[in-house]
Order: structure tokens, then C-alpha cells, then sequence
């Protein structure tokens, strides 16, 4: 639904050369088959008004003089010509239409690969709707304009010219008369071809308004039932539905319009044509074939303006797309390798925070200089209110973001002289909400480590405390775990993101603890999890388990970007400040959880705590 | 013609048939004599078109060829132009009645399966998928405009153009009109058999297009895992080869079509050629005059090429004839009577209630209540304790008969509720979910939504004050005018809430169900909406759902469930000299504090 949203928000740009060179741009590397099928409609639109011709010689040359023979050469002549036409119709479409679709191939293939280079800090200002409808929607425009659109307006235009030198081959001066109509087509179908795009943009913003108004209708039925809002909720719908009537028929009334009226145009110019003609006719000055051809020929100039006509309509939006689209490529990625970046070979070692600085956009500090000196192989607790800075330090440290000011040293070098991915590869994370990808529970561990043997994936499962319950599932790791493994509870999300992390091996370990409670069990294997990993890792853990925080090497309080508190458990809460509230508040809320005889969990659990 | 207001009150219930055609043609009432004019049109449009071509042939025959025309060139030439203006003129009536029915039909439409929804019964909405359900009332409702704007008068328009078109030929010459019609079946068939192969690599197209886009999303949505484990590549290749199978479905897709436009031309081009031999060879042996060939020639085509299409209307047509189908699933389903109910109505309940051996089971047979009997006096709190499918919200959903008790009897002052009419009944009672749902409207109207009369801002004002959610409001960017959800502001657990208890206070009801947890706020909210909580009991029978001891310790009542069952029930005092669950509950407390100590005194 947001995708239709974001749609609707589009706007028309003016006509610049320089995109539209770059659009044309796109479709160099398929210049062969830009040349085909521009060369087969060239072929199919002159042969279209060469039968108009033959249709005209079949009159004069066969019926008039009663001439058998030239009538059956000339039929041959159309029927191989016929043949002719119809495998460059064949080359036309096909070319066209699979070049359309390599252009959309090619453009979302750059698109993807340039959003995989772009900073979290692009992301978490850019809503995902957004860049969605520029991947789809307007890839699909962009496209339709450089194949259909070209091909559409080459089509018109060589079917127009070979019609005119036609005309003018077989009378000059009525020629000259359906001259005068072009003009005057070509603007009554641009004119009406806009106001109907307009129109069915209408209905389009419209139909999204629609069914959001379905979807909050059944998502809130139960409000709705219980506020008893039905009578006013159909009169609110019916308002939308009556718009919606409102413009949708006229953008039906405005196309069932708009062919009657060029039709009538040119018959205007029929009518001139067949007065003019018939008068000339009378001195020999035109044959009957000869009006036909005229005939036909006016009959059929409408199609190729309209078509024209509806090309340059689509173009403004066109463009408009095009410009979001080269807006997206050319958006430069504020995280990115340094010049001469190299790979250190490991970042297991002291980690250091030296007076770090950093703000968002806004420029409203989020982290104010911070001094911190982690040891190699430290655990770090994180606590402290939502929105204190504690996300924004374990950025900082995978380099999603830079600091503004100060520096990250990592085993006493910069760590902005190193690859990026040197870092990130050696990270392994836990987020809070855990993201798993559509496919197999093995896929989706691997991803932890692609080289990862199926043997490697079961232990770190293990490890993980993720073995269990996959082996339970229908096809244990073959299991689907559905779009955003929402086919998975949240703990068995959790556990195979932690199985993901071990797998990577990684050198650095940032877990950000759900808030959300698992059952006992599963909160145990994850804690067990983490301890086999916490030994071999520098690990930071935004903390809200007490089990997590008491096992932590430092506890560091994180309040307004800054370090409030520092110490261990039991030095921290000996001091009875800020850490000692928050301690007592969780302890007793996750006290009362585990005790509830009505929570979820079965039976009373005995407390994490007593066994330590 | 104008459509009366009293077309869009048709019950759309008619359209439930056995027969489809009828249930289709129920659809269009009120539009019959618009798609009647909207076909008479097209036939009229078509016959003029037709007749330009017998103009040509008096042209040529009586003008140019025998020179001695009984009507004069301008007025041939002004005939054109007036034959022209019959076909477009009523080629735009019809497309104008055509787009009234359509577009009339579909509103009538979008409207019933709103209301429909909202009326259906709760265990309805239990069983069916938020997006299929608007599936179907927008993906399914377009095609069923589609099928009246342009396929069902599509197919119609291929027949009046054949028929008019060949019975003219027959007025030419009847043999030659015979041969025109030879290839029509071939045309039909290879249309049909093309159209058929064509949707269904569209189908394939559109799954991968799918696909790819499911690829896309979560690749945005999991950027930081991307990131994290560094697997730009790994998704760079997984996109490729996503996007790469959909250019190569594309590929089959457009080469299907490709190929079906030059068959096809063959086909027609192989009878347009015979035709035109034979049309000629009479012209010459002077079996038909030139004029007559002319016109023949133009004639001919009309029949033929709109064949074409005709393979591609019909198999649209098919899905328009699924869609039908899954509209009608919806429609079928039985509507909640609000209004049924003997009662006659007070104006306002006490709030006394009686359960007497109430029971309640699915129709599947599955028991979630079993002889649940307790009174309340007006005004006093009864607290719900048990786990989750114990059956306790289940008891409340019975109370604005959102389900329906399936034995003993429940009364309010004395009234059996099943003999209120449902909208009066849910009138007199407020329910504060645990998250509870907002509208993406303003926050004012969000407030008012539960009231059906207009409110002033005052009385607002008035009810989020009580609320404690006045001063937040106040700190929106546009105060109550502000938006929530996606577009707007985004309220935390504990605003909603607080705005749901505005709500419910305008709404003023006698009968009070609340959820209570306020687990996911934070202390200092906390506090302030126990407030505002209990300001909302004042005077209302009040059902609460436990969560935590705090909140039952004052009710005059606490029902213990356990399995659908009351375990336990009695005020706070009477419970504690019990040996039970309340009594556990109640000394987990305590147990807590204790521990706490002992931890801290511990390092």
C-alpha cells in the first residue's frame, strides 16, 4: 500500500535534454537491436502505405481496363509482400519487446547493486516505499518510453511521411489539403491524450484511497463493531466510491470522446478530398483508384497521431521518472572505503572510542564525546533509556556510520583506513527485531558464512542452541521459514540469527537483546548461545536481560550520548545511583513476568538467576 | 439518463444465483436500459460506418463512372462527413452509457462489500486473510469493471461489426460475401489457442515479478544485516538471478506475442487477398460494378480483423467470470442484524448483569465457556484473572454479542441481551483494548469516532484531559489536527491507549470493558493512565482483564478461569483465606521483594 502511495506523489518535469540524452543512453549497449527494430517498423510502416498503393493500382491497372493478367501480378506482389511484412512485424515486436524488458532488467540490476553500496544513514532517511516504486514503477516507465515510445513515434512518423509522398504522387493538390488537417490532429490528440492521462492518474490516487479505506475496514472491524460506526463509515466510503464514480467515468467519457472527435477532424478532410477529387476526376486529373488510395490514406493517418499524440503525453511522466531513477544512481554513499583502504587481517584486539562525536542530519548531537577503551576479548553491557545513544554506538563501531568528530581506533589504528569490508565481515550481529530472508532455515544460516558445509551449519547450531528445534520441523533445515520468516516465532527467529552469527565466526559480536519475552527455554539456549560466542569475541551487548547484564565484564550506563555510569554489577550497584534504579525496576518487572501462573510459560521457572 | 440514488440502495444480495449469467445481469439493475442504448449505439455507429463504404460505391459507380448522379458532389462529400459524424457520435454515446454501467455497477459494488464487511460476524473475520479479503474487493472488483467497460461490450462489438459488415456484403454479392467468411474459424481458433498460451506465460511473468520484488523488499528491510555480515555481493547475485529469470519469462512472454500478430496477419492476409481477387475478378467480368468492389474491399476487413481480438476478450473474459465468482463468495455471507431485537429501547441501562449457566462453543464444537454464572450490580468492577484461553476475553465478547452464547442465558437489568437490538446494545458499552486500534484520521477525529452526533471542541478536550492525554496532544506539531499512522505522528502504546480512553469517554457508556496491561509503558504513564482509568470506571459496570495484581485488588469482584471454567470467585479479602491460584499470585509479590533484597544485599 505505501508503494501506492509513494507513487501517487510524482510529479511532471519539464523537458530536459540532458536526461533525455542520458534515457537514450540506456540503450547503447543494445544498439543492434535498436537499429533491428527501428529498421522493421521503418519496413512494416512503409509497406503498410505501399498496399494502400497496390489497392490503387489493383483498381486502375486491373478492374478499369479489365486487365486479368497485371491484376494477378500485382495480387502476387501484395501477397509476397504480405509475407514479407508480417516477418518484420514479427522482428518488430519481438525486438521491441524484449528489449523493453532486458532495459527494465538492466536498470533494476544497477539500481539494486547501487542501494547495496549506499550508508544505513540513506536508508534511515529514505522510506522503503519509496525506493521500491523507483525500482519498479519507474523502471517500467523508463522502459516503456525508450522501446514502446521510440518505436510508437518511428512507427507514426515514417507511416505519415510515406503517406504524404504517396499523396503527393498521386495528386499534389489534394495532397496538400490533408496537409492542412496534420496539424491540427496532431493538437486536439495531444490535447485530449493529457487531460486523459490526468484523469486515470486521478482514478489511480483515488483507487490506492479506496483500499486503504478496505484495509483499515477490516483491520479495525472489531472498533468499528464495538463504536458502532457502520452507518457513517458507508456514508464516509460512499463520499470516496462517488468520487471515485466521478472520475473514473470521465476519464471513460473523455477516451470514448476523443476518437469520435479526430475521426470527425479528418473526415472533415474526407469530405474535402472526395469534393475536390471528384471535381478533378471530371478533367482526368485523378483515377478512382486514385481517390481511394485518398480515401484510405486519410482514414487511416488518425492512427499513427494518436499514437504519437499518446507518447508525448506519457513523456513528461516519463521523464520524471527517469530523473528519480539517475537521482537514486547518482546519490553517493557517505560510508565508503578510503583511498589505499587495506584489509588488516584481523580486528580482534583493543578497541578504542576517542573523544567520538556524532549527529544525525539534524545536527542535534547523539553522541557527545565519548572516551572509551575496550580490551580485547571485553563483553560490554549497554543500558540506559530508548533514545540514549546506545544503537548509535554499536553503528559507530560496524561503521554503518563515521564519527563527526574523534576516532575509532581498533587495535591502535584508525579504523577509517580500512576496507569496509575487512570490518563488516568480521562482525557478526544479533538485531533486536532478528531479519531472516525467504528460503530454507540452512539458506538462511549460511548466510553467516557462504562457504559454510552442511556439517559446520549443524554445530554452530548447536552452539546456538538452534539444533533442537529445527531438527523437530517437517524437513528440518530444508524447512521454509516464509517471507521475512514470519513462518518462524519470534525465539526460533532469535535462535537461528544467533546460529547465523556463530557461523560467521566473527571477531567482534554486537547483540541487541529483544525486549520482547520467549519462553523460558528458549531464553536459556539463546543465553547459552551467547556465552560460548562471548568467549572468543570483543562483544558489546545492548542489554535488557539481567543474566545478560550481570555477566558482563563493564556495565556501562548510556544517557543523552554519554557515558552516566561505568562499572561492574556489583560495584554499580553498590554506588545506588542510576544504575541501581534501573536494575531494581527490571528486576522486579521480569520477576512478575516469570512468576505469572497465567504467562505462557509452563509451570513457575526456576529463577536464571539462582543458577548462577 | 441520470441514475436515481435509489439504484445505489440495490440489494446486492439478488446477485447470489445458481446461474451466473442472471447473478451478472443482477449486477447491472438500474443500468439495463444504459447497456442496452450503449449495444443499440454501437450497432448504430457500426451500420454507419458500413454505410460510408456503400457511399464509396455510389461515388465511384454513379459519379465518376457513369458521370450522371442524381445527388451532387458537395453533398457526397457532405455526406461523409455526416456518416462520420453518426459513427463517432454514437460510438461516444455508447462508450458513455458503457462507462456508466460500468463504472456505476462497480461503485454499487465497492459500497456493499464495505458495508458487507463491516457487518459480518466476528468469527468470519477470524477465519479470512486481511489480504486476500481486499483482494477481492479491489484487484476482483476492477476486473469486474473491465468485464462491463470493455469485454462483455468488446465481444459484442466484434458481432455487430461481423454481422453488419457481412449482411451488407450479402446486399453486393452473396458468393463473394460466402468466401469473406471462410478463414473466420481459423482466425477464431488460433486467436483462442494463442490467448489462452499468452495468459498463462503472463501468469509466469507476474509470479517472478513477484518474486523479485519480495526479493527487493527484504533486501531493503534487512539492510543492516546486509551490511552487517558485509553480503552485497551474495544479494547482488541473488537479485540477478531473480531478475534475470524474469527477463527470460518476459522473454517467452513477448516472444508468444510476437508471433501471434504475424500468424494472424498471414491468416487474414491470405482470405483479404482471395477476397480481393475474386472481388476483382467479378468487378472485371462485371458480375459487380467497381463501386461495389470498392466498397467490398473496404467491408471485408471490418469482418476480419476484429476477430482478433476476439481470442483475447474471451479468455479475459474467463477471469472476469473468477472474479465474479470470488466477489460472490464475500456477498453470500450472512450480515449481522444490528437492528433486530424486540426490546424496546431504554434510554439508558443500569448496568445490572446476570450470567445463568452460559455456555459457548464454535460451531466446530470446540467448548471455550461452560457454566459461567455470576451477578453484577450497576456500577461495580469485576476483574477477569486466567491464562491466556482460559476463556476470559471470550466472556466479554459475549457481552456486546460480538459472538453469540450457545446455552444458559445473559441478562442485563433483567433483559435477556438477545432481546436488544445489537446497535443499541454496543452503544451502551466501551471497550479499551490492550493496543488498541487507531484510524489514520486526525486525532480529534479519532476521539469523536465512537459518537454520532456532533461534538464541540470543548467536549474533546474535555474527555482527552480526563484522559491525560490532553497535554501531548497539545505538543503535536498540529495539535488535533495531527495525524496518526504512516503519514502522521506515531503514537507510543501508552498514547494510544490514553486516546482510547478519550474515546470511550465520549462515547459515555454504561458498561465498561477494559484490557488492562500496561506492560509496555513506562512507569511515569503508567501512573497517568490509572488515572485516567479511573476516572472512566466512575459509575459503569466494569469488566476488567487482568493482568497484574495491582489493578483487582479494589474489584468487587474476581473471576479466577481456568479451561472455560470459573476456578475461583470473590472479592480480594474472601480469596486470600483460600487456598488457590489468587493466593499464589498474590504471594509472588512479595516473593519478589524479598529476593530483590537479597540480591542486593548479596554483591
Amino acid at each position: 500500500m505505501s508503494d501506492e502511495y509513494y507513487e501517487e506523489e510524482d510529479f511532471q518535469t519539464k523537458f530536459t535534454g540532458k536526461t533525455f540524452t542520458r534515457i537514450l543512453g540506456l540503450t547503447k549497449p543494445h544498439w543492434k537491436w535498436v537499429a533491428g527494430f527501428l529498421v522493421s517498423i521503418a519496413v512494416v510502416s512503409i509497406l503498410d502505405s505501399y498496399f494502400t498503393f497496390l489497392s490503387k493500382r489493383i483498381i486502375d491497372e486491373g478492374i478499369v481496363p479489365k486487365n486479368a493478367e497485371a491484376l494477378t501480378s500485382i495480387l502476387i506482389v501484395y501477397g509476397l509482400l504480405l509475407l514479407v511484412q508480417a516477418v518484420f512485424a514479427f522482428c518488430f515486436i519481438y525486438l521491441a519487446s524484449v528489449l523493453g524488458e532486458r532495459i527494465r532488467y538492466d536498470l533494476r540490476k544497477s539500481l539494486f547493486n547501487h542501494l547495496q553500496k549506499l550508508s544505513l544513514s540513506y536508508y534511515s532517511r529514505t522510506p522503503v516505499g519509496w525506493i521500491m516504486s523507483r525500482v519498479t514503477s519507474d523502471t517500467d516507465r523508463v522502459s516503456d518510453l525508450v522501446t514502446w515510445g521510440l518505436l510508437d513515434v518511428t512507427w507514426g512518423i515514417m507511416n505519415i511521411l510515406t503517406a504524404m509522398v504517396f499523396m503527393l504522387i498521386i495528386s499534389w493538390k489534394l495532397a496538400l489539403i490533408v496537409f492542412i488537417t496534420l496539424p491540427i490532429l496532431f493538437i486536439v490528440a495531444t490535447q485530449f491524450r493529457k487531460r486523459i492521462l490526468t484523469q486515470f492518474r486521478m482514478v489511480r490516487k483515488l483507487n490506492s484511497k479506496i483500499t486503504g479505506s478496505y484495509n483499515e475496514n477490516i483491520t479495525g472491524v472489531r472498533v468499528i463493531k464495538a463504536l458502532g460506526r457502520e452507518r457513517e463509515n458507508l456514508t464516509e466510503f460512499g463520499g470516496l466510491t462517488r468520487d471515485m464514480y466521478k472520475a473514473g467515468y470521465r476519464a471513460a467519457w473523455l477516451s470514448a470522446l476523443f476518437l469520435p472527435t479526430v475521426q470527425i477532424i479528418s473526415a472533415i478532410a474526407l469530405g474535402v478530398v472526395v469534393w475536390r477529387g471528384g471535381l478533378q476526376a471530371n478533367y482526368g486529373l485523378i483515377t478512382i483508384g486514385g481517390i481511394q488510395a485518398f480515401i484510405s490514406y486519410v482514414t487511416f493517418m488518425l492512427w499513427p497521431i494518436q499514437d504519437i499524440a499518446r507518447v508525448f503525453a506519457e513523456m513528461q511522466h516519463s521523464m520524471a521518472s527517469a530523473e528519480r531513477i539517475f537521482s537514486l544512481t547518482d546519490s553517493i554513499p557517505e560510508v565508503k572505503d578510503r583511498e589505499a583502504a587495506y584489509d588488516p587481517g584481523t580486528i580482534f584486539g583493543d578497541i578504542e572510542f576517542d573523544h567520538v562525536h556524532f549527529s544525525y542530519e539534524d545536527n542535534i548531537p547523539v553522541i557527545d564525546d565519548l572516551n572509551l577503551v575496550v580490551q580485547k576479548g571485553e563483553t560490554i553491557a549497554l543500558v540506559g533509556p530508548t533514545g540514549g545513544g546506545k544503537s548509535t554506538i554499536v553503528n559507530l563501531l560496524c561503521r554503518f556510520y563515521e564519527p563527526k568528530k574523534g576516532q575509532i581506533r581498533i587495535n591502535g589504528e584508525d579504523y577509517t583506513k580500512f576496507s569496509l569490508h575487512s570490518i563488516q565481515s568480521r562482525i557478526g550481529i544479533v538485531l533486536q527485531t532478528p531479519h531472516l530472508f525467504s528460503g530454507s532455515i540452512r539458506e538462511n544460516l549460511r548466510y553467516g558464512r557462504l562457504e559454510a558445509t552442511d556439517s559446520e551449519i549443524e554445530e554452530a547450531s548447536k552452539i546456538a542452541g538452534a539444533h533442537e528445534f529445527i531438527i523437530k520441523m517437517e524437513k528440518g533445515y530444508d524447512d521454509q521459514v516464509g517471507e521475512g520468516g514470519n513462518l518462524l516465532s519470534v525465539g526460533q527467529k532469535q535462535l537461528i540469527s544467533l546460529a547465523r552469527a556463530v557461523l560467521a565466526k566473527p571477531e567482534i559480536f554486537i547483540m541487541d537483546e529483544a525486549t520482547s519475552s520467549v519462553d523460558t527455554l528458549t531464553e536459556s539456549l539463546i543465553q547459552k548461545g551467547m556465552d560460548t560466542l562471548m568467549k572468543r569475541t570483543t562483544s558489546f551487548v545492548i542489554a535488557h536481560r539481567l543474566s545478560t547484564i550481570k555477566r558482563a565484564n563493564r556495565i556501562l550506563v548510556i544517557e543523552d550520548g554519554k557515558i552516566s555510569e561505568m562499572g561492574t554489577h556489583s560495584e554499580l550497584l553498590k554506588k545506588g545511583g542510576k544504575y541501581y534504579h534501573l536494575y531494581t525496576k527490571q528486576f522486579r518487572d521480569q520477576m512478575a513476568k516469570e512468576y505469572d501462573p497465567f504467562s505462557d510459560n509452563i509451570g513457575v521457572q526456576t529463577l536464571p538467576l539462582a543458577a548462577d | 439518463m441520470s441514475i436515481s440514488e435509489s439504484v445505489l440502495e440495490y440489494n446486492l444480495r439478488n446477485v447470489v444465483t445458481k446461474n451466473r449469467m442472471k447473478g451478472l445481469w443482477r449486477l447491472m439493475t438500474g443500468y439495463h436500459w444504459h447497456y442496452f442504448f450503449a449495444v443499440v449505439s454501437l450497432g448504430i455507429s457500426a451500420t454507419a460506418k458500413t454505410t460510408t463504404y456503400l457511399l464509396i460505391k455510389y461515388f465511384v459507380d454513379d459519379y465518376l463512372i457513369k458521370k450522371d448522379p442524381i445527388v451532387s458532389l458537395p453533398l457526397i462529400a457532405a455526406g461523409f462527413i455526416f456518416l462520420a459524424g453518426i459513427e463517432g457520435g454514437f460510438a461516444f454515446l455508447s462508450g458513455k452509457l458503457a462507462a456508466q454501467t460500468s463504472e456505476g455497477t462497480t461503485r454499487r459494488l465497492r459500497n456493499y462489500l464495505f458495508d458487507q464487511i463491516q457487518h459480518l460476524s466476528f468469527s468470519y473475520h477470524d477465519k479470512v486473510q486481511t489480504g486476500e479479503l481486499i483482494q477481492r474487493c479491489t484487484s476482483d472488483v476492477d476486473a469486474m469493471r473491465r468485464f462491463f467497460a470493455d469485454q462483455a461490450i468488446g465481444i459484442g462489438r466484434v458481432f455487430i461489426l461481423f454481422f453488419v459488415n457481412f449482411g451488407m456484403l450479402l446486399t453486393i454479392n452473396v458468393k463473394l460475401a460466402l468466401i469473406s467468411i471462410i478463414v473466420v474459424p481459423f482466425v477464431l481458433a488460433t486467436s483462442i489457442w494463442f490467448f489462452k498460451r499468452i495468459s498463462k506465460a503472463y501468469e509466469a511473468y507476474q509470479e517472478q515479478d513477484a518474486v523479485v520484488t519480495t526479493t527487493l523488499q527484504e533486501n531493503l528491510s534487512g539492510v543492516r544485516v546486509v551490511k552487517a555480515f558485509a553480503r552485497q555481493e551474495y544479494e547482488m547475485g541473488k537479485f540477478e538471478k531473480q531478475n534475470w529469470d524474469k527477463y527470460l519469462r518476459g522473454k517467452k512472454l513477448n516472444l508468444m506475442h510476437s508471433l501471434f500478430w504475424p500468424v494472424t496477419d498471414i491468416i487474414c492476409g491470405v482470405q483479404l487477398l482471395t477476397g480481393l481477387l475474386m472481388g476483382a475478378l467479378f468487378a472485371i467480368n462485371g458480375t459487380i460494378s467497381v463501386g461495389s468492389y470498392l466498397a467490398y474491399a473496404g467491408m471485408v476487413g471490418w469482418i476480419i480483423w476484429p476477430m482478433r481480438n476476439l481470442g483475447r476478450l474471451i479468455v479475459q473474459l474467463s477471469t472476469g467470470m473468477v472474479s465474479f465468482g470470488r466477489v460472490k463468495d464475500i456477498i453470500k455471507q450472512h450480515r449481522e442484524n444490528l437492528d433486530e431485537g424486540e426490546f424496546k429501547i431504554p434510554t439508558r441501562i443500569n448496568g445490572e448483569i446476570h450470567f445463568e449457566n452460559v455456555g459457548f462453543k464454535y460451531s466446530e464444537g470446540d467448548v471455550v465457556l461452560e457454566d459461567i454464572n455470576f451477578h453484577v450490580n450497576p456500577g461495580q468492577v469485576i476483574a477477569l484473572l486466567g491464562s491466556t484461553g482460559s476463556g476470559k476475553t471470550s466472556l466479554v465478547n459475549l457481552l456486546p454479542r460480538f459472538y453469540e452464547y450457545t446455552s444458559g442465558k445473559i441478562l442485563i437489568d433483567n433483559i435477556e441481551l438477545k432481546d436488544f437490538p445489537k446497535r443499541y446494545l454496543r452503544s451502551q458499552i466501551g471497550i479499551v483494548e490492550q493496543e488498541p486500534f487507531l484510524f489514520s484520521r486526525s486525532i480529534r477525529e479519532n476521539i469523536i469516532y465512537g459518537v454520532d452526533s456532533e461534538v464541540d471542541q470543548k467536549e474533546i478536550e474535555a474527555a482527552a484531559k480526563a484522559a491525560a492525554i490532553h497535554d501531548v496532544i497539545l505538543n503535536f506539531p498540529e495539535g488535533y489536527k495531527t495525524l496518526v499512522g504512516e503519514k502522521g505522528v506515531t503514537l507510543s502504546g501508552g498514547q494510544k491507549q490514553r486516546v482510547a480512553i478519550a474515546r470511550t469517554l465520549l462515547k459515555n457508556p454504561k458498561i465498561l470493558i477494559l484490557d488492562d496491561s500496561t506492560s509496555s509503558v513506562d512507569t511515569e504513564t503508567e501512573a497517568e493512565i490509572r488515572t485516567a482509568l479511573k476516572k472512566l470506571m466512575e459509575n459503569r459496570t466494569t469488566f476488567i482483564i487482568a493482568h497484574r495484581i495491582q489493578s483487582i485488588l479494589n474489584a468487587d469482584l474476581i473471576l479466577v478461569l481456568d479451561k472455560g471454567k470459573i476456578v475461583q470467585h470473590g472479592n480480594h479479602e474472601q480469596l486470600m483465606e483460600q487456598t488457590g491460584i489468587y493466593r499464589d499470585i498474590y504471594n509472588i509479590q512479595t516473593r519478589i521483594e524479598q529476593e530483590l533484597e537479597k540480591e542486593i544485599s548479596h554483591v
